[in-house]
């Protein structure tokens, strides 16, 4: 039977004094307890869909055509009102980012208390608020938050990305909805918990027999989530059905290049980096920071944030540090780097800057859209480094000749960051850290904020560019499948210590430490074939070495570690 | 938990002390190193030099400034400030007197600058620019630009012409023989007496000088609070909300104002260094026989013990009100009050 059918959707955005069309005769249907995974990149409507079944459009949307249906009602033929009843009774969404969708000046029980309040008024029904609150706390037990009366009364930064991301889950079951639509859910996460909730998910979605939409970018998490498969690009559907024959047998080139565009963890795809075994130009012995306290009584007392840290980069090699958000990995980047010193131990610098540099490391961070300063061409942002090492006459020269290497048109130049796509800014950023000559670039996150198909272009620059000017890397990453092909050497991170280190074939196929099994199981992959080849954990470990978030204590945000 | 409150209490207390001891002893210095003798001053043109040399042993002026300093401050300590050489009466009885009249000023500015330009930002920033947002701008940069003088001087011409029976000079109307104490706040003490009619009269004095002195922080506001509405409407939790059918008076009355308030109150604590230098000029044009006449007769008359405690007090006024405005940013922010560090 068919729940939701949209049938030949156009929809267009107006601004500025132009009409852009996003959405273009979209056409596809969810069935009672089907599970359907809509999947695209940046930019290709899969959330401006969303919208409009939920009825958010923002002012500027307009529907030129087609209709939606729920249940056999036409969405767009219903009053303000009787649409606003559907909200979170017929349908309702799981927030995509945890951290910024709950109001921080107002507790998590209120959050929810509103919304069902208003929601049973629709309904005209009647309720208490201790009746609420009993629906409520029913509500939270069933996403494994156990102590549900803390997370009620909790403020939002009180409670841990995943415990979050539960609550938003909560508050899309209060009403007991037919259908869910999941935003991206859990991709802001640290791959473990993003793991839990992907399981709560589907575990809630066969217990109460509801449809699921889910949005995503992940081809991963399809795979786990989802019976049948979309695929957009540009406003269309291009490929659609279920989900084996999609992922087996793609029939359209773009499945196909999104596809291959996903790094692989096992199979004969997989990539080993040649190991170096040539001078160190960065040892790390014994390495230990201290993060201090201000204050009035505890001084001296601090958040340790690393601790006995070894390591040892090589002359070209590509160095892979992975860990969770919190485990330290950017603090020993930072002290790799000299922006921050270490509270003990030894960190060695001996490979020499290169001729007419000043440093010998230089950093490219994960958000080219924040590290570009917005009101900056191209060009000045790239003439800030050179102006120490060029002579003005050779400056326009050494520009283009970077823009060249990063794969950037010369006219870019004269660009501002807000006209370039985001893989285009992270290759400017790249240029950015070449401008000065470094023989040893940092890369923290460099492609997380970047689509699947972007990423690999970007990381398949990185390589060239090590190869042609013989650079060596040290990159910074949650991302184990990307780690796996890329890195030559990995060390895993866990509470600022190292628990595991060797080349990525060592790690992958025998992992020593049960945190590194539990982190490389979490990570969802395309193939059966892979899955099967994953280590297994078992519950104890992942117990003993997961913080889950449905249980009690809240992880505080490290504040100047991440 | 309570031990960051303490050490958060602490913390203030002594950068208050700092504060206030800094500000006494540069004002003590520079009021003793300007040229003009305050004790020729207060005797007059006639005295003999006997005379002024007698009063000024008497004021201790030939004693080195660090010693009169550490006399002064011994006093002060002891709640006296030493006596005025215009009123020839003690300083403390002088600013009891004063200092309601203009706390009274002060505090319904401060009053009318929340209720207007609060609600204002919220209507600009949700229709924004539509006509209500464009005018409401306009109005804001206008209370900005233009200097509360002026605004005095204005209102004060507008109403002698159009109003003639409103009152425009002074607090309150002689021939209602206004009850005296308990607070010195006319508009506290009509209401204890009993006496409405006072109450309304006081009210009628306070509109004017108040709107004339509200402007600048109303045009302020009304900017800051629009912003930052602006700001918080594109989050994400507006979209929560609204995804949930949460009706939008709520969202925007209820979950962003309180959100929204955090940066005007920060600014309204700021606000009130310059609302006291306003409100000398103010209260001249609009005859208010408050505290602000009292400082600008005890500069222009070298009248040091006066200057003093004018100084001291309008510095312990604008580090109580900012005080209050953290207190009052700390409930409304668990951040704040909770990781006890500022966000």
């Amino acid at each position: 039977m068919t729940l939701l059918d949209v049938n030949g959707l156009n929809m267009s955005f107006s601004g500025y004094g132009r009409t852009r069309q996003v959405l273009h005769d979209v056409s596809f249907s969810v069935g009672a307890s089907e599970r359907v995974a809509l999947i695209g990149e940046t930019g290709s409507g899969k959330s401006v869909t969303a919208k409009a079944i939920l009825g958010t459009l923002p002012g500027n949307a307009s529907v030129d055509g087609g209709s939606i249906a729920f249940d056999g009602l036409d969405l767009f033929r219903q009053s303000m009102a009787d649409r606003e009843k559907l909200k979170g009774t017929a349908f309702s969404i799981i927030m995509q980012d945890p951290l910024s969708s709950f109001n921080p000046v107002f507790r998590i029980g209120q959050h929810l208390d509103d919304v069902m309040y208003y929601a049973d008024r629709r309904r005209g029904e009647v309720s208490s608020a201790a009746e609420r609150k009993a629906r409520i706390h029913d509500t939270l037990r069933k996403v494994q938050l156990a102590d549900a009366g803390r997370v009620y009364n909790a403020w939002p930064f009180e409670l841990s990305g995943g415990m979050r991301q539960r609550v938003l889950i909560a508050l899309a079951l209060l009403h007991r909805p037919r259908m869910l639509i999941a935003d991206e859910p859990g991709t802001a996460l640290d791959v473990t918990t993003q793991d839990e909730i992907l399981r709560l998910i589907n575990r809630l979605v066969a217990e109460e027999g509801l449809s699921l939409l889910m949005i995503t970018h992940n081809l991963g998490v399809v795979r786990q989530t989802a019976d049948r498969v979309l695929v957009m690009r540009h406003g269309k559907i291009v490929e659609q059905g279920p989900l084996a024959q999609v992922f087996d047998a793609p029939q359209e080139q773009y499945t196909r290049d999104l596809m291959a565009a996903v790094p692989p963890l096992y199979g004969p795809q997989v990539v080993d980096q040649p190991v170096s075994h040539k001078t160190p130009m960065i040892t790390l012995q014994g390495v230990k920071k201290v993060y201090a306290k201000r204050g009035l009584f505890n001084r001296g007392e601090g958040h340790l944030a690393v601790d006995d840290i070894n390591i040892t980069v090589n002359e070209g090699e590509i160095f892979g540090l992975a860990g969770e958000s919190g485990s330290g990995k950017t603090t020993v980047a930072r002290m790799m780097m000299g922006l921050l010193s270490q509270t003990e131990g030894m960190i060695a610098v001996t490979g020499a800057p290169a001729e007419g540099a000043q440093r010998l490391s230089q950093i490219v961070y994960q958000n080219p859209g924040t590290s570009l300063n917005p009101k900056r061409t191209v060009a000045q942002t790239l003439s800030v480094p050179l102006a120490r090492t060029e002579v003005p006459a050779d400056r326009q020269a050494r520009m283009e000749e970077l823009l060249t290497l990063v794969r950037l048109p010369v006219s870019y130049l004269s660009k501002y960051p807000h006209e370039l796509s985001g893989g285009q800014k992270q290759r400017v950023a790249i240029a950015r850290a070449l401008a000065a000559k470094p023989r040893l670039i940092i890369l923290d996150e460099p492609t997380s904020a970047l689509d699947v198909s972007v990423q690999k272009t970007v990381i398949d620059l990185l390589l060239e560019l090590r190869e042609s000017l013989g650079l060596t890397y040290v990159i910074i990453s949650h991302d184990l499948s990307l780690m796996r092909n890329f890195c030559s050497r990995i060390a895993i991170m866990l509470k600022g210590e190292i628990v595991e280190q060797g080349t990525p074939a060592e790690v992958f196929a025998e992992a020593r430490h049960p945190y590194t099994r539990a982190l490389i199981s979490a990570i969802p992959v395309l193939t059966a074939e892979e899955q099967a080849l994953k280590p297994s954990v078992t519950e104890e470990e992942r117990a003993r070495f997961l913080v889950t978030s449905g249980g009690g204590q809240a992880a505080p945000q490290a504040t100047g570690t991440e | 938990m309570g031990r960051q409150i303490i050490e958060g209490i602490l913390r203030r207390t002594a950068s208050v002390l700092l504060v206030l001891f800094v500000l006494s002893l540069m004002i003590f210095v520079l009021a003793r190193v300007v040229p003009g003798d305050p004790a020729r001053m207060a005797l007059g043109p006639s005295a003999t030099a006997e005379q002024v040399a007698d009063l000024q042993a008497e004021m201790g002026l030939d004693q080195p400034i660090i010693v009169q300093y550490g006399r002064y401050m011994g006093n002060a300590l002891r709640g006296d400030l030493g006596e005025s050489l215009v009123t020839n009466r003690s300083v403390t009885a002088d600013i009891a007197d004063f200092l309601p009249a203009t706390l009274e000023l002060v505090l319904v500015t401060v009053f009318l600058v929340f209720l207007i330009s609060v609600p204002l930002g919220v209507l600009t920033a949700r229709y924004r620019d539509r006509w209500i947002d464009n005018a409401g701008r306009f109005f804001s940069l206008f209370g900005v630009t233009i200097p509360s003088f002026l605004f005095a001087v204005g209102l004060q011409l507008l109403a002698g012409s159009f109003f003639p029976d409103w009152p425009i000079l002074g607090r309150v109307d002689y021939q209602l023989n206004a009850p005296d104490g308990p607070t010195g706040l006319l508009l506290v003490d009509s209401l204890v007496h009993g006496r409405f009619d006072v109450f309304v009269d006081a009210l009628q004095h306070l509109a004017f000088p108040a709107l004339a002195l509200a402007m600048a922080g109303i045009g302020q506001i009304t900017r800051i609070t629009r912003s930052a509405m602006i700001e918080n409407l594109r989050k994400d939790h507006v979209l929560t909300l609204r995804s949930f059918g949460v009706p939008e008076r709520v969202v925007v009355f209820r979950y962003l104002l309180k959100l929204s308030s955090i940066a005007p109150l920060t600014i309204m604590g700021l606000e009130f260094a310059s609302l006291i230098g306003n409100a000398f000029v103010v209260e001249m044009v609009f005859g208010w026989g408050g505290f602000a006449s009292y400082g600008l007769t005890a500069i222009l008359q070298k009248d040091l013990n006066a200057l003093m405690a004018v100084v001291l007090i309008s510095g312990l006024f604008f580090i109580f009100a900012n005080l209050l405005v953290d207190l009052a940013l700390s409930l409304i922010d668990p951040r704040l009050r909770l990781r006890g560090q500022s966000a």
